[in-house]
């Protein structure tokens, strides 16, 4: 589904991607984890498009690494933000519906009420986005927009960060049923361990930019090199 | 626009946006019936050549989120347009009056790689921009006459028996323009294009990341934009008779209709219209009358007041007041 070969991002004298490299296959839950500033969103900019590194960035076979931001949504690259973004001054069904026919080319009503329903946000629908929603819907819409526009690949990027413990559980489950419900690859930018154990299929440990590790959850976390660069210490 | 984009009908409020151009060509009646005298209707006629221009600022300000400053380039390049056409190539004024509309459109075009900078540094661009054409119109002399002005400017023609060169046929021109400009703006907002480029504004990486060419559709704004202005620019030169580079590229193009639109309510159809006309008339009739010279001060006053004191403009006091009495009365 999704492959990097080489992919290295600098900004100025700062390397903040190094030849990142690896594949990710249809129907994966990925875990993209490393401690604050390895990289883990500079990643996600670079696969959805906001950045343009160096490299080659593979859906489906095809390198979309040229492509501008709005045709990396159109070719199936959905993304949520760490902040959630809402469009301003639209309500919350609008921003589906502008997702909808510009993302995915076309306008089904009843499917952005499925999605509303799906990401419980049906009763919230007609509210102005950025002004009127609580964090947890804030977030929940910025899935549901990324599934408007009919992804193939879903970026999640800390959509369970600042939730408490039952919030998140519960974030975590719809997650799960998201994952078989759209039939969707996910890659997810989390910091908690136990959510990553739980979610997903494997996990890609980033530090300094460089991919250091790449396995099951419980091989990555028991890898020296990622205890290592978690405590700063070498593991006994 | 886009082949990918599908058409959607937009949930609407068409009932009362009736009821809101039934009371405005109501409003733009009473002067002809009431027999209002060439004076007053000179000064409405100036007004709505305001309104015109606050309305194509407007646009460009609430669909898109881009703060122009440089209106004027689009005024005067519409202004000589059609003057050259008709005075020199002898084409119709109601053919030249269009193609001036094009042509500004073709200015505008210069502008594209100025819609990757937001906010500050596009307003900036713009401005420096408008001064080119300025500059160009003084020293292309053989062709504008430079800084000595362009003079035996075609009037505008008799239509269906109405002469539109008086007084009150310009003013019936003008209302009938400013009416369909505000028609055209209404579409385009309540268009699915429209919705996203509201939205562009003020988060244009969300909106590009759901597919959204955000640089399209702004350039699509300021093409339209420019034709709107440039337009409003033909419409008084054919008025006035008379050009010159520093009125039709003055400063004041740029400025007057961002005090009408932000004053009446840029984010709303009819605020940069209503906006241009009381603007305008409070400048030519209350101001002037109070401090002769340096009568503007009193509209900086005003739009200062304005702004503390309802930032939405004068249509969205209205609505808060309507609002406030449709609670109070549930």
């Amino acid at each position: 589904m999704l492959k990097l070969e080489g992919v290295t991002v600098r900004f100025g004298g700062l390397t903040a991607l190094r030849d990142v490299s690896f594949s990710l296959a249809e129907g994966e839950i990925l875990g993209l984890v490393g401690p604050n500033g390895a990289g883990k969103t500079t990643l996600f900019n670079t696969i959805s498009g906001l950045i343009q590194p160096q490299g080659r960035i593979l859906l489906k076979g095809v390198d979309v690494n040229r492509l501008p931001l709005h045709k990396r949504a159109r070719a199936g690259i959905g993304r949520t933000f760490q902040i959630p973004q809402p469009m301003h001054h639209l309500t919350v069904r609008e921003n589906l519906v502008v997702a909808q026919a510009f993302g995915a080319g076309r306008h089904d009503p009843g499917r952005i009420d499925e999605i509303l329903s799906f990401m419980e946000l049906a009763r919230q629908a007609e509210r102005n986005a950025a002004t009127e929603l609580a964090l947890q819907e804030l977030k929940r819409l910025e899935i549901a927009k990324a599934l408007a526009i009919e992804p193939k690949l879903l970026l999640l990027d800390e959509v369970l960060a600042g939730l408490e413990s039952q919030a998140k559980r519960q974030f975590m489950l719809k997650l799960k049923e998201l994952h078989s419900h759209f039939g969707l690859t996910i890659v997810i930018v989390e910091h908690d361990i136990e959510t990553i154990m739980n979610l997903c299929t494997r996990a890609v440990v980033l530090n300094f930019g460089q991919l250091i590790a790449n396995g099951t959850p419980e091989e990555v976390f028991r890898d020296p090199a990622v205890i290592e660069s978690y405590t700063g210490a070498a593991h006994a | 626009m886009s082949s990918h984009v599908p058409s959607v009908s937009r949930p609407s409020s068409w009932p009362s946006s009736i009821v809101f151009v039934g009371i405005a060509l109501v409003l733009a009646a009473l002067p002809l019936a009431a027999g209002a005298g060439n004076y007053f209707l000179g000064l409405l006629i100036s007004a709505l050549i305001l309104a015109g221009i606050s309305l194509a600022w407007a646009l460009l300000g609430n669909l898109g989120g881009m703060v122009s400053f440089g209106h004027a380039a689009f005024f005067g390049v519409g202004s000589y347009a059609s003057a050259l056409l008709s005075a020199k190539l002898g084409l119709p004024v109601l053919l030249s009056v269009p193609l001036a509309g094009v042509i500004a459109v073709g200015a505008s075009l210069l502008m594209i790689p100025a819609l990757r900078l937001s906010g500050p540094y596009f307003a900036l661009a713009i401005l420096a921009y408008s001064q080119i054409f300025r500059i160009l119109a003084t020293e292309l002399s053989w062709l504008t006459g430079g800084a000595a002005g362009f003079q035996a400017i075609p009037q505008l023609p008799t239509v269906l028996g109405l002469d539109l060169a008086s007084r009150s046929g310009s003013y019936v021109l003008l209302v009938v323009v400013v009416a369909l400009c505000a028609l055209v703006y209404a579409l385009v907002r309540r268009s699915l294009v429209g919705t996203a480029l509201r939205a562009i504004a003020d988060s244009e990486d969300a909106t590009r990341v759901v597919g959204v060419n955000s640089m399209l559709l702004k350039a699509w704004m300021l093409a339209l934009s420019a034709f709107i202005t440039g337009v409003f620019g033909a419409l008084n030169a054919h008025i006035i008779g008379f050009l010159e580079p520093d009125y039709a590229f003055s400063g004041v193009w740029s400025v007057l209709p961002i005090i009408a639109a932000i004053f009446g309510g840029y984010r709303t159809t009819f605020g940069p219209i209503g906006g241009a006309v009381i603007i305008y008339l409070f400048d030519q009739v209350v101001a002037k009358s109070i401090i002769a010279v340096g009568h503007q001060i009193l509209l900086g006053f005003l739009l200062a007041a304005m702004i503390l004191l309802a930032p939405n403009g004068l249509l969205g006091l209205a609505e808060r007041f309507l609002k406030g009495r449709r609670d109070a009365e549930a």
